[in-house]
């Protein structure tokens, strides 16, 4: 059974408990941050920060409004992490659709960031391995929802099976376009199969003032890095291998002696 | 709150006004967002920042800091205006039809009355017949029936002249208007959310008194998803205020005053007589109330002989003041011996800290109980750890008090209840131990008040009869458990040595003993109401009367008698806390006489006159409120000029309680509270910290490009009485507002910072003026001026 | 007659030196780089502490294997130009496999195919050395470039191991006494004269001493 975490950005407040809350069950060292002109506790995720509420000033029709909205990691269907990743076992797909770190298979070198199109793990410098949400897998795990869910107090944020959530949240754009926001949508992108962290926003066709990508895909550079060129590869070390082989049966060493003597003096026409 | 938080879940409209609490309140918050999510209801946000709150709503007006009861006002003008008020509720449940006096008026800032200094209140009284009670007129028409009075008052507050002293337009004003006026409906109703945005004010209790004649207009009280709520910022502000203040003894009953030099003269002060024929009148209860109390302080000791020991009990000057600017000014001019600061960070919390970081340098001892060392306990350091800011403040060699810190428990390591803002009394237990020497707080108290007692009986002292009398029976007494000190709040019939039921078993023969009249009914024979978790909801209104215990009485929502109509009818039948069943009301517990047939006494118990006050007396700068600029003004009053700021405003007189004007320091001064932190104490904390590391100046975006000011520059915020620095925050959320045709900025202080913690920044309050609300005592924190310039 | 105990230099110290410290730094990042290109080549991680071991050296070595190829590049970059004859071989080089000498030109003291391993490693080692570092501070570098480096890396290895694939089976099994040219650093006028006949003319130019 899948799960998913849908975040109704329209009932967040910004009051950023999901962020201690995730602070304190992954017992994360806490930092002190420099002030960077915003409210947002910091500029982005950080290795011991898993959970970060992104906040948006937008001008738009004459009047502002302030989005606020929960980055972390969306556990994609097609996840770019795990396609990026070269540890076996290092990046799991849960049964639930979880995906989750096994910091013990990590060997830090930082792929699944470049592979991720939401930008979301992050290298450590002390431990040298790569750290994001995990949807509290330990709590999932025992039947708890993840800590964000448990201390969010206005229900923006809610957790179960997939199909439900996507339910309720098809629901809920019903009504905001009955309300008027006719741009409403959910946000459950398709170009990494699904995420099982989905948003209702209000202005599905502006994702990016909310901070989410347009379209999310797992980059085809990594696509072919993983794909066409490991045939490429394994054709050419093969074929080399093998090329040399034969070549060396078919007309063996390039030596002198075989070739007969020749008058060291003879021209060499 | 009269209501509660789950209660809000109840409303259709949302007026969020004076507080913020998506940012400060974001657990009750889910109630609001409830209503909207399940109700539909609208959300209105009448702030000067546009806040997280204001980022959820569906309506945000800004509005010039401290012009709220103009706003107000307006509200109350286009209800009467456009006949969007709930008729029927106003004729049955409210003073509108009372007569009063001749003579009667307002004109140019003044209210009739005024003597120069204060005023002579005869005028502002109800005309009463041969037996003492207000004469009325139902049909509402009489010229000087309190609903005519008041259509006169508020003729002046147009949209148009709203939007000039707000300094929003006219049109967002009437939308606004529009939304919380669909709670005139009679099955429509809506709440009114506020907290510090509208106590901080100089006009700060007539603004509440705004509010209410709003909600009284609209029907709105009594009602679920109605009242006039107030948001408590600490777990238990609301406990520390039931349990009295400098001018209060628990349950809101008056500390006696010096001229009242006997129990009779006190309770014949002190408990109102019954304006109209048929009216409950609660309070005339006083005496069952005071002399209970008095058994609790005093046990057997106390007799009817003695007067209860009423010459034990301290009392205050007949004028005398000692709320928070009064005391701090006698300490200021050395009237103080010492101070015991406890739970309490003053030189953080109160307003110019350059005065009172002076006042505390003139104490002979100061004692302060906390988890942390704060500024309060540091003061002496002030200079030596922010001297940038107090450099006229004495070094730590030339200050003589002798300051005691003592380890105080955290909120975590002990027992007892919090009253939340809901009024209900919930029972915690302790999770850990104090940690070290520190120590709970009632053992702090219980061992100070056993050595001053031993050391008086060894050495003698003055005035030993109020220590010696003192009834102190605990198991442990040096440790009182806070049980016993909740069975001995709730009271005991002293006869039978049985716990009460609730204070209608209150007596005022001296046979039962009360610590606080509202709180009786919380441990009772049956135990401790206040640790019940029940989660049934038989009325499916939210009231949940099984969850811990509410004052007064288990009851959920004050006033729940109005919202039925006279004859018992509810206004809304879907939404109905209590319904007559033909011998007894059902529901909540009624605020009522639970058995008194519906017509057979009017709504409001607790008043003399039994109606709700449109028109309240008794408040000190007249009985409707009036807007008034703050202390501090970019603009004189549009409505009066020469009358611009409260007449009534209370202000010292010392060297610094200096005043800005508009040409030095044109810009409106805002301070608030952020969610990432609590006062002054979070910074303490790693967690807070984190979410928040750095103080911060709230710029709007047109001021600052003038200003050539980007955001992450570092400023320096100048009032007359300090100056604070700090990088700018630049923010369109910030709006220019145009007051009178002229551009007014507003600048954005939290407050969280000092000189002590795990991040430190400036205290806010080295701008704040010693200006002060007349009726509460409570400082102007918002609405002040100042400059600003890069550094 | 070309006496078999003339001993003609070929490599001097320093450049077998160049040369192992390449070979060896080459086959470890190779080795290291492969286990981390295919999960199924993971286990060659074990053979070097796991794969959190060499992620931490897999870079080292290949900035060791490209310094030494700029040490190498500034020592054989003059000599490894193409000549007229150069081009002539590389347009018959199936003659040199097919073991044709004959119909092929001279060559100096690298052939033409030599010159081109040495080109295309030259040219692979940048590719690796440019994506590498990219993909070595993952933090440090624009997305847009890692995506790059992610398939630029591989690919430049591919090439680069398959032309190495192919110069060790020359050294080794190809053209035997090679490998003693590399160990040792000497060859005999023989094979000098047949596999490069005109460096030997120049060396014989040089040295008429070693005339009989």
């Amino acid at each position: 059974m899948l799960v998913a975490k849908l975040i109704d950005t329209t009932l967040c407040i910004g009051c950023k408990a999901c962020e201690v809350a995730c602070q304190e069950w992954n017992d994360q060292e806490y930092t002190l941050g420099t002030f960077d002109g915003s409210y947002q506790t910091m500029a982005d995720l950080a290795p011991n920060f898993w959970n970060l509420i992104k906040f948006n000033e937008i001008e738009k029709d004459g009047g502002t409004s302030w989005l606020m909205s929960k980055y972390q990691c969306m556990h994609c269907a097609d996840a770019g992490c795990i396609a990026a990743c070269p540890a076996p076992g290092a990046i799991v797909q849960l049964a639930n659709g979880t995906v989750d770190f096994a910091h013990d298979n990590c060997i830090g070198c930082g792929y699944c960031i470049t592979g991720c199109p939401f930008d979301i793990p992050r290298l450590s410098p002390k431990t040298k391995k790569v750290y994001k949400c995990s949807l509290c897998s330990d709590r999932t795990a025992v039947g708890l929802e993840p800590a964000c869910i448990k201390t969010c107090p206005t229900n923006c944020l809610t957790f179960g099976e997939r199909d439900e959530m996507l339910r309720v949240a098809e629901a809920k754009t019903v009504e905001l376009r009955a309300d008027g926001h006719k741009d409403a949508g959910i946000y459950n992108p398709a170009g990494v199969g699904g995420t099982n962290v989905i948003y209702v926003l209000k202005d599905a066709k502006a994702p990016e003032s909310y901070g989410l990508p347009r379209d999310p895909t797992i980059p085809w550079t990594v696509q072919l890095w993983k794909g066409p060129m490991k045939w490429l590869g394994s054709f050419a070390f093969i074929g080399a291998v093998l090329g040399t082989f034969f070549h060396y049966v078919i007309y063996g060493p390039q030596d002198p002696e075989l070739h007969g003597h020749k008058d060291e003096e003879a021209p060499h026409d | 709150m009269t209501n509660g938080w789950t209660d809000v879940a109840n409303a259709d409209v949302v007026l969020v006004m004076g507080g913020n609490p998506a940012e400060n309140h974001p657990v009750g918050f889910r109630f609001v967002m409830e209503a909207k999510r399940l109700r539909k209801a609208k959300i209105v946000c009448i702030d000067p920042r546009f806040t997280r709150t204001a980022a959820v709503s569906d309506c945000y007006v800004p509005i010039r800091s401290g012009t709220d009861i103009a706003f107000l006002g307006g509200l109350i003008h286009y209800a009467l205006e456009t006949g969007k008020y709930q008729r029927k509720y106003v004729e049955q449940h409210t003073n509108a039809s009372f007569l009063i006096a001749e003579g009667f008026g307002f004109e140019g800032g003044h209210f009739s009355g005024w003597q120069g200094t204060k005023y002579d209140k005869t005028t502002w009284q109800y005309e009463l017949d041969a037996q003492g009670h207000a004469k009325t007129d139902p049909k509402l028409e009489h010229p000087r029936c309190v609903f005519q009075l008041m259509k006169t008052h508020y003729q002046r507050y147009t949209p148009a002249q709203v939007a000039e002293i707000c300094g929003c337009t006219a049109e967002e004003f009437v939308k606004a208007a529009e939304l919380i006026t669909i709670a005139a409906a009679e099955d429509k109703s809506g709440t009114v959310l506020y907290a510090l945005g509208w106590t901080h004010h100089s006009h700060a209790v007539q603004l509440i008194h705004a509010a209410a004649m709003v909600q009284l207009l609209m029907g709105n009280i009594g009602m679920p998803g109605g009242g006039v709520n107030a948001q408590r910022g600490h777990a238990n502000i609301q406990g520390s205020t039931d349990m009295g203040a400098w001018n209060m003894l628990p349950g809101y009953l008056k500390i006696p005053r010096a001229n009242q030099t006997d129990i009779d003269e006190y309770l014949k002060a002190t408990t109102p007589k019954s304006l109209a024929a048929k009216s409950l009148n609660y309070w005339g209860n006083t005496p069952k109330f005071f002399k209970s109390l008095m058994k609790a302080y005093y046990g057997k000791n106390a007799t009817v002989e003695n007067g209860f020991g009423y010459d034990w009990l301290p009392k205050i000057s007949e004028t005398g003041d000692h709320s928070w600017g009064a005391f701090f000014d006698d300490m200021y001019h050395g009237k103080l011996e010492g101070l015991i600061s406890f739970g309490m960070n003053p030189i953080a919390n109160g307003p110019n800290t350059g005065k009172m970081l002076t006042a505390l340098s003139k104490l002979k001892w100061l004692i302060v109980a906390e988890n942390f060392e704060t500024e309060t306990a540091a003061f002496w350091r002030a200079k030596e750890l922010a001297e940038k800011y107090y450099a006229k403040i004495p070094e730590a060699s030339q200050i003589q008090t002798e300051v005691f810190l003592l380890p105080a428990s955290n909120f975590a390591e002990k027992d007892g209840a919090f009253v939340n803002s809901s009024r209900w009394l919930q029972w915690k237990e302790a999770a850990l131990d104090p940690p070290g020497a520190a120590k709970r707080d009632q053992e702090i108290l219980s061992k100070l008040f056993l050595e001053i007692r031993r050391l008086y009986k060894k050495d003698g002292g003055a005035n030993p009869a109020p220590l010696m009398n003192m009834q102190w029976d605990y198991a442990r007494p040096e440790l009182p458990l806070l049980s016993e000190v909740a069975r001995e709040v709730n009271g005991v019939d002293l006869t039978t040595i049985k716990q009460l039921n609730g204070f209608g078993e209150l007596k005022d023969d001296g046979t039962t003993a009360c610590g606080n009249w509202i709180y009786s009914g919380s441990w009772t024979e049956a135990g401790n109401m206040m640790a019940r978790r029940g989660q049934g909801d038989p009325t499916g209104l939210g009231l949940y009367p099984q969850w811990a215990w509410s004052w007064p009485a288990n009851r959920r929502i004050l006033y729940n008698r109005a919202s039925a109509d006279e004859n018992g009818k509810p206004w809304d039948e879907t939404r109905a806390p209590l319904k007559w069943d033909g011998e007894r009301w059902r529901g909540d517990v009624p605020d009522y006489k639970a058995d008194a047939e519906p017509g057979s006494l009017p709504a409001f118990i607790m008043l003399p006159e039994g109606v709700a006050r449109l028109f309240a007396p008794d408040l000190v700068e007249g009985p409707f409120p009036e807007h008034y600029e703050p202390a501090e003004s970019p603009v004189l009053n549009p409505l009066h000029p020469l009358v611009s700021s409260n007449p009534m405003l209370k202000r010292y007189s010392s060297a610094p309680d200096k005043f800005g004007e508009a040409k030095d320091f044109p810009y409106v001064a805002i301070t608030y509270r952020l969610t990432e932190h609590f006062h002054y104490w979070t910074k303490h904390t790693s967690s807070s910290a984190e979410l928040q590391s750095n103080f911060f100046v709230e710029l709007p975006a047109e001021l600052a490009a003038a200003k050539g000011i980007a955001s992450g520059d570092m400023i320096r915020v100048r009032s007359a009485r300090g100056h604070v620095e700090g990088p700018a925050l630049v923010t369109k959320r910030l709006r220019t507002l145009k007051v009178k045709g002229e551009k007014v900025y507003q600048i954005g202080l939290p407050i969280h910072w000092g000189f002590v913690g795990k991040v430190t920044g400036p205290l806010i309050n080295n701008l704040t003026p010693s200006a002060y609300d007349p009726n509460s005592g409570t400082p102007e924190y918002k609405g002040f001026l100042v400059n600003v310039e890069k550094i | 007659m070309i006496s078999p105990e003339i001993r003609i230099p070929r490599f001097d110290a320093y450049e077998r030196v160049m040369h192992w410290m390449s070979a060896l730094s080459f086959v470890y990042a190779a080795l290291t780089g492969l286990a981390i290109w295919s999960p199924k080549l993971y286990w060659l991680a074990a053979l070097s502490g796991g794969g959190f071991v060499i992620r931490g050296t897999h870079p080292w070595a290949g900035v060791i294997f490209t310094a030494v190829m700029g040490w190498m590049f500034a020592r054989w970059a003059k000599t490894m130009g193409l000549d007229a004859d150069d081009r002539v071989w590389l347009g018959k080089m199936e003659k040199y496999a097919t073991h044709k000498h004959d119909e092929l030109p001279e060559s100096g003291r690298f052939n033409a195919g030599q010159k081109m391993l040495f080109w295309s490693q030259v040219l692979t080692a940048l590719g690796l050395l440019g994506s590498g570092v990219v993909l070595w501070f993952p933090e440090s570098a624009p997305r847009t470039l890692r995506l790059a480096a992610i398939a630029l890396h591989p690919l430049a290895a591919i090439g680069s191991i398959a032309g190495i694939i192919v110069h060790v089976y020359m050294g080794v099994a190809a053209v035997p006494q090679s490998m003693r040219a590399m160990l040792r650093g000497y060859v005999v006028p023989e094979w000098a004269r047949f596999h490069h006949a005109k460096w030997y003319r120049e060396w014989r130019d040089a040295n008429t001493l070693q005339k009989p």
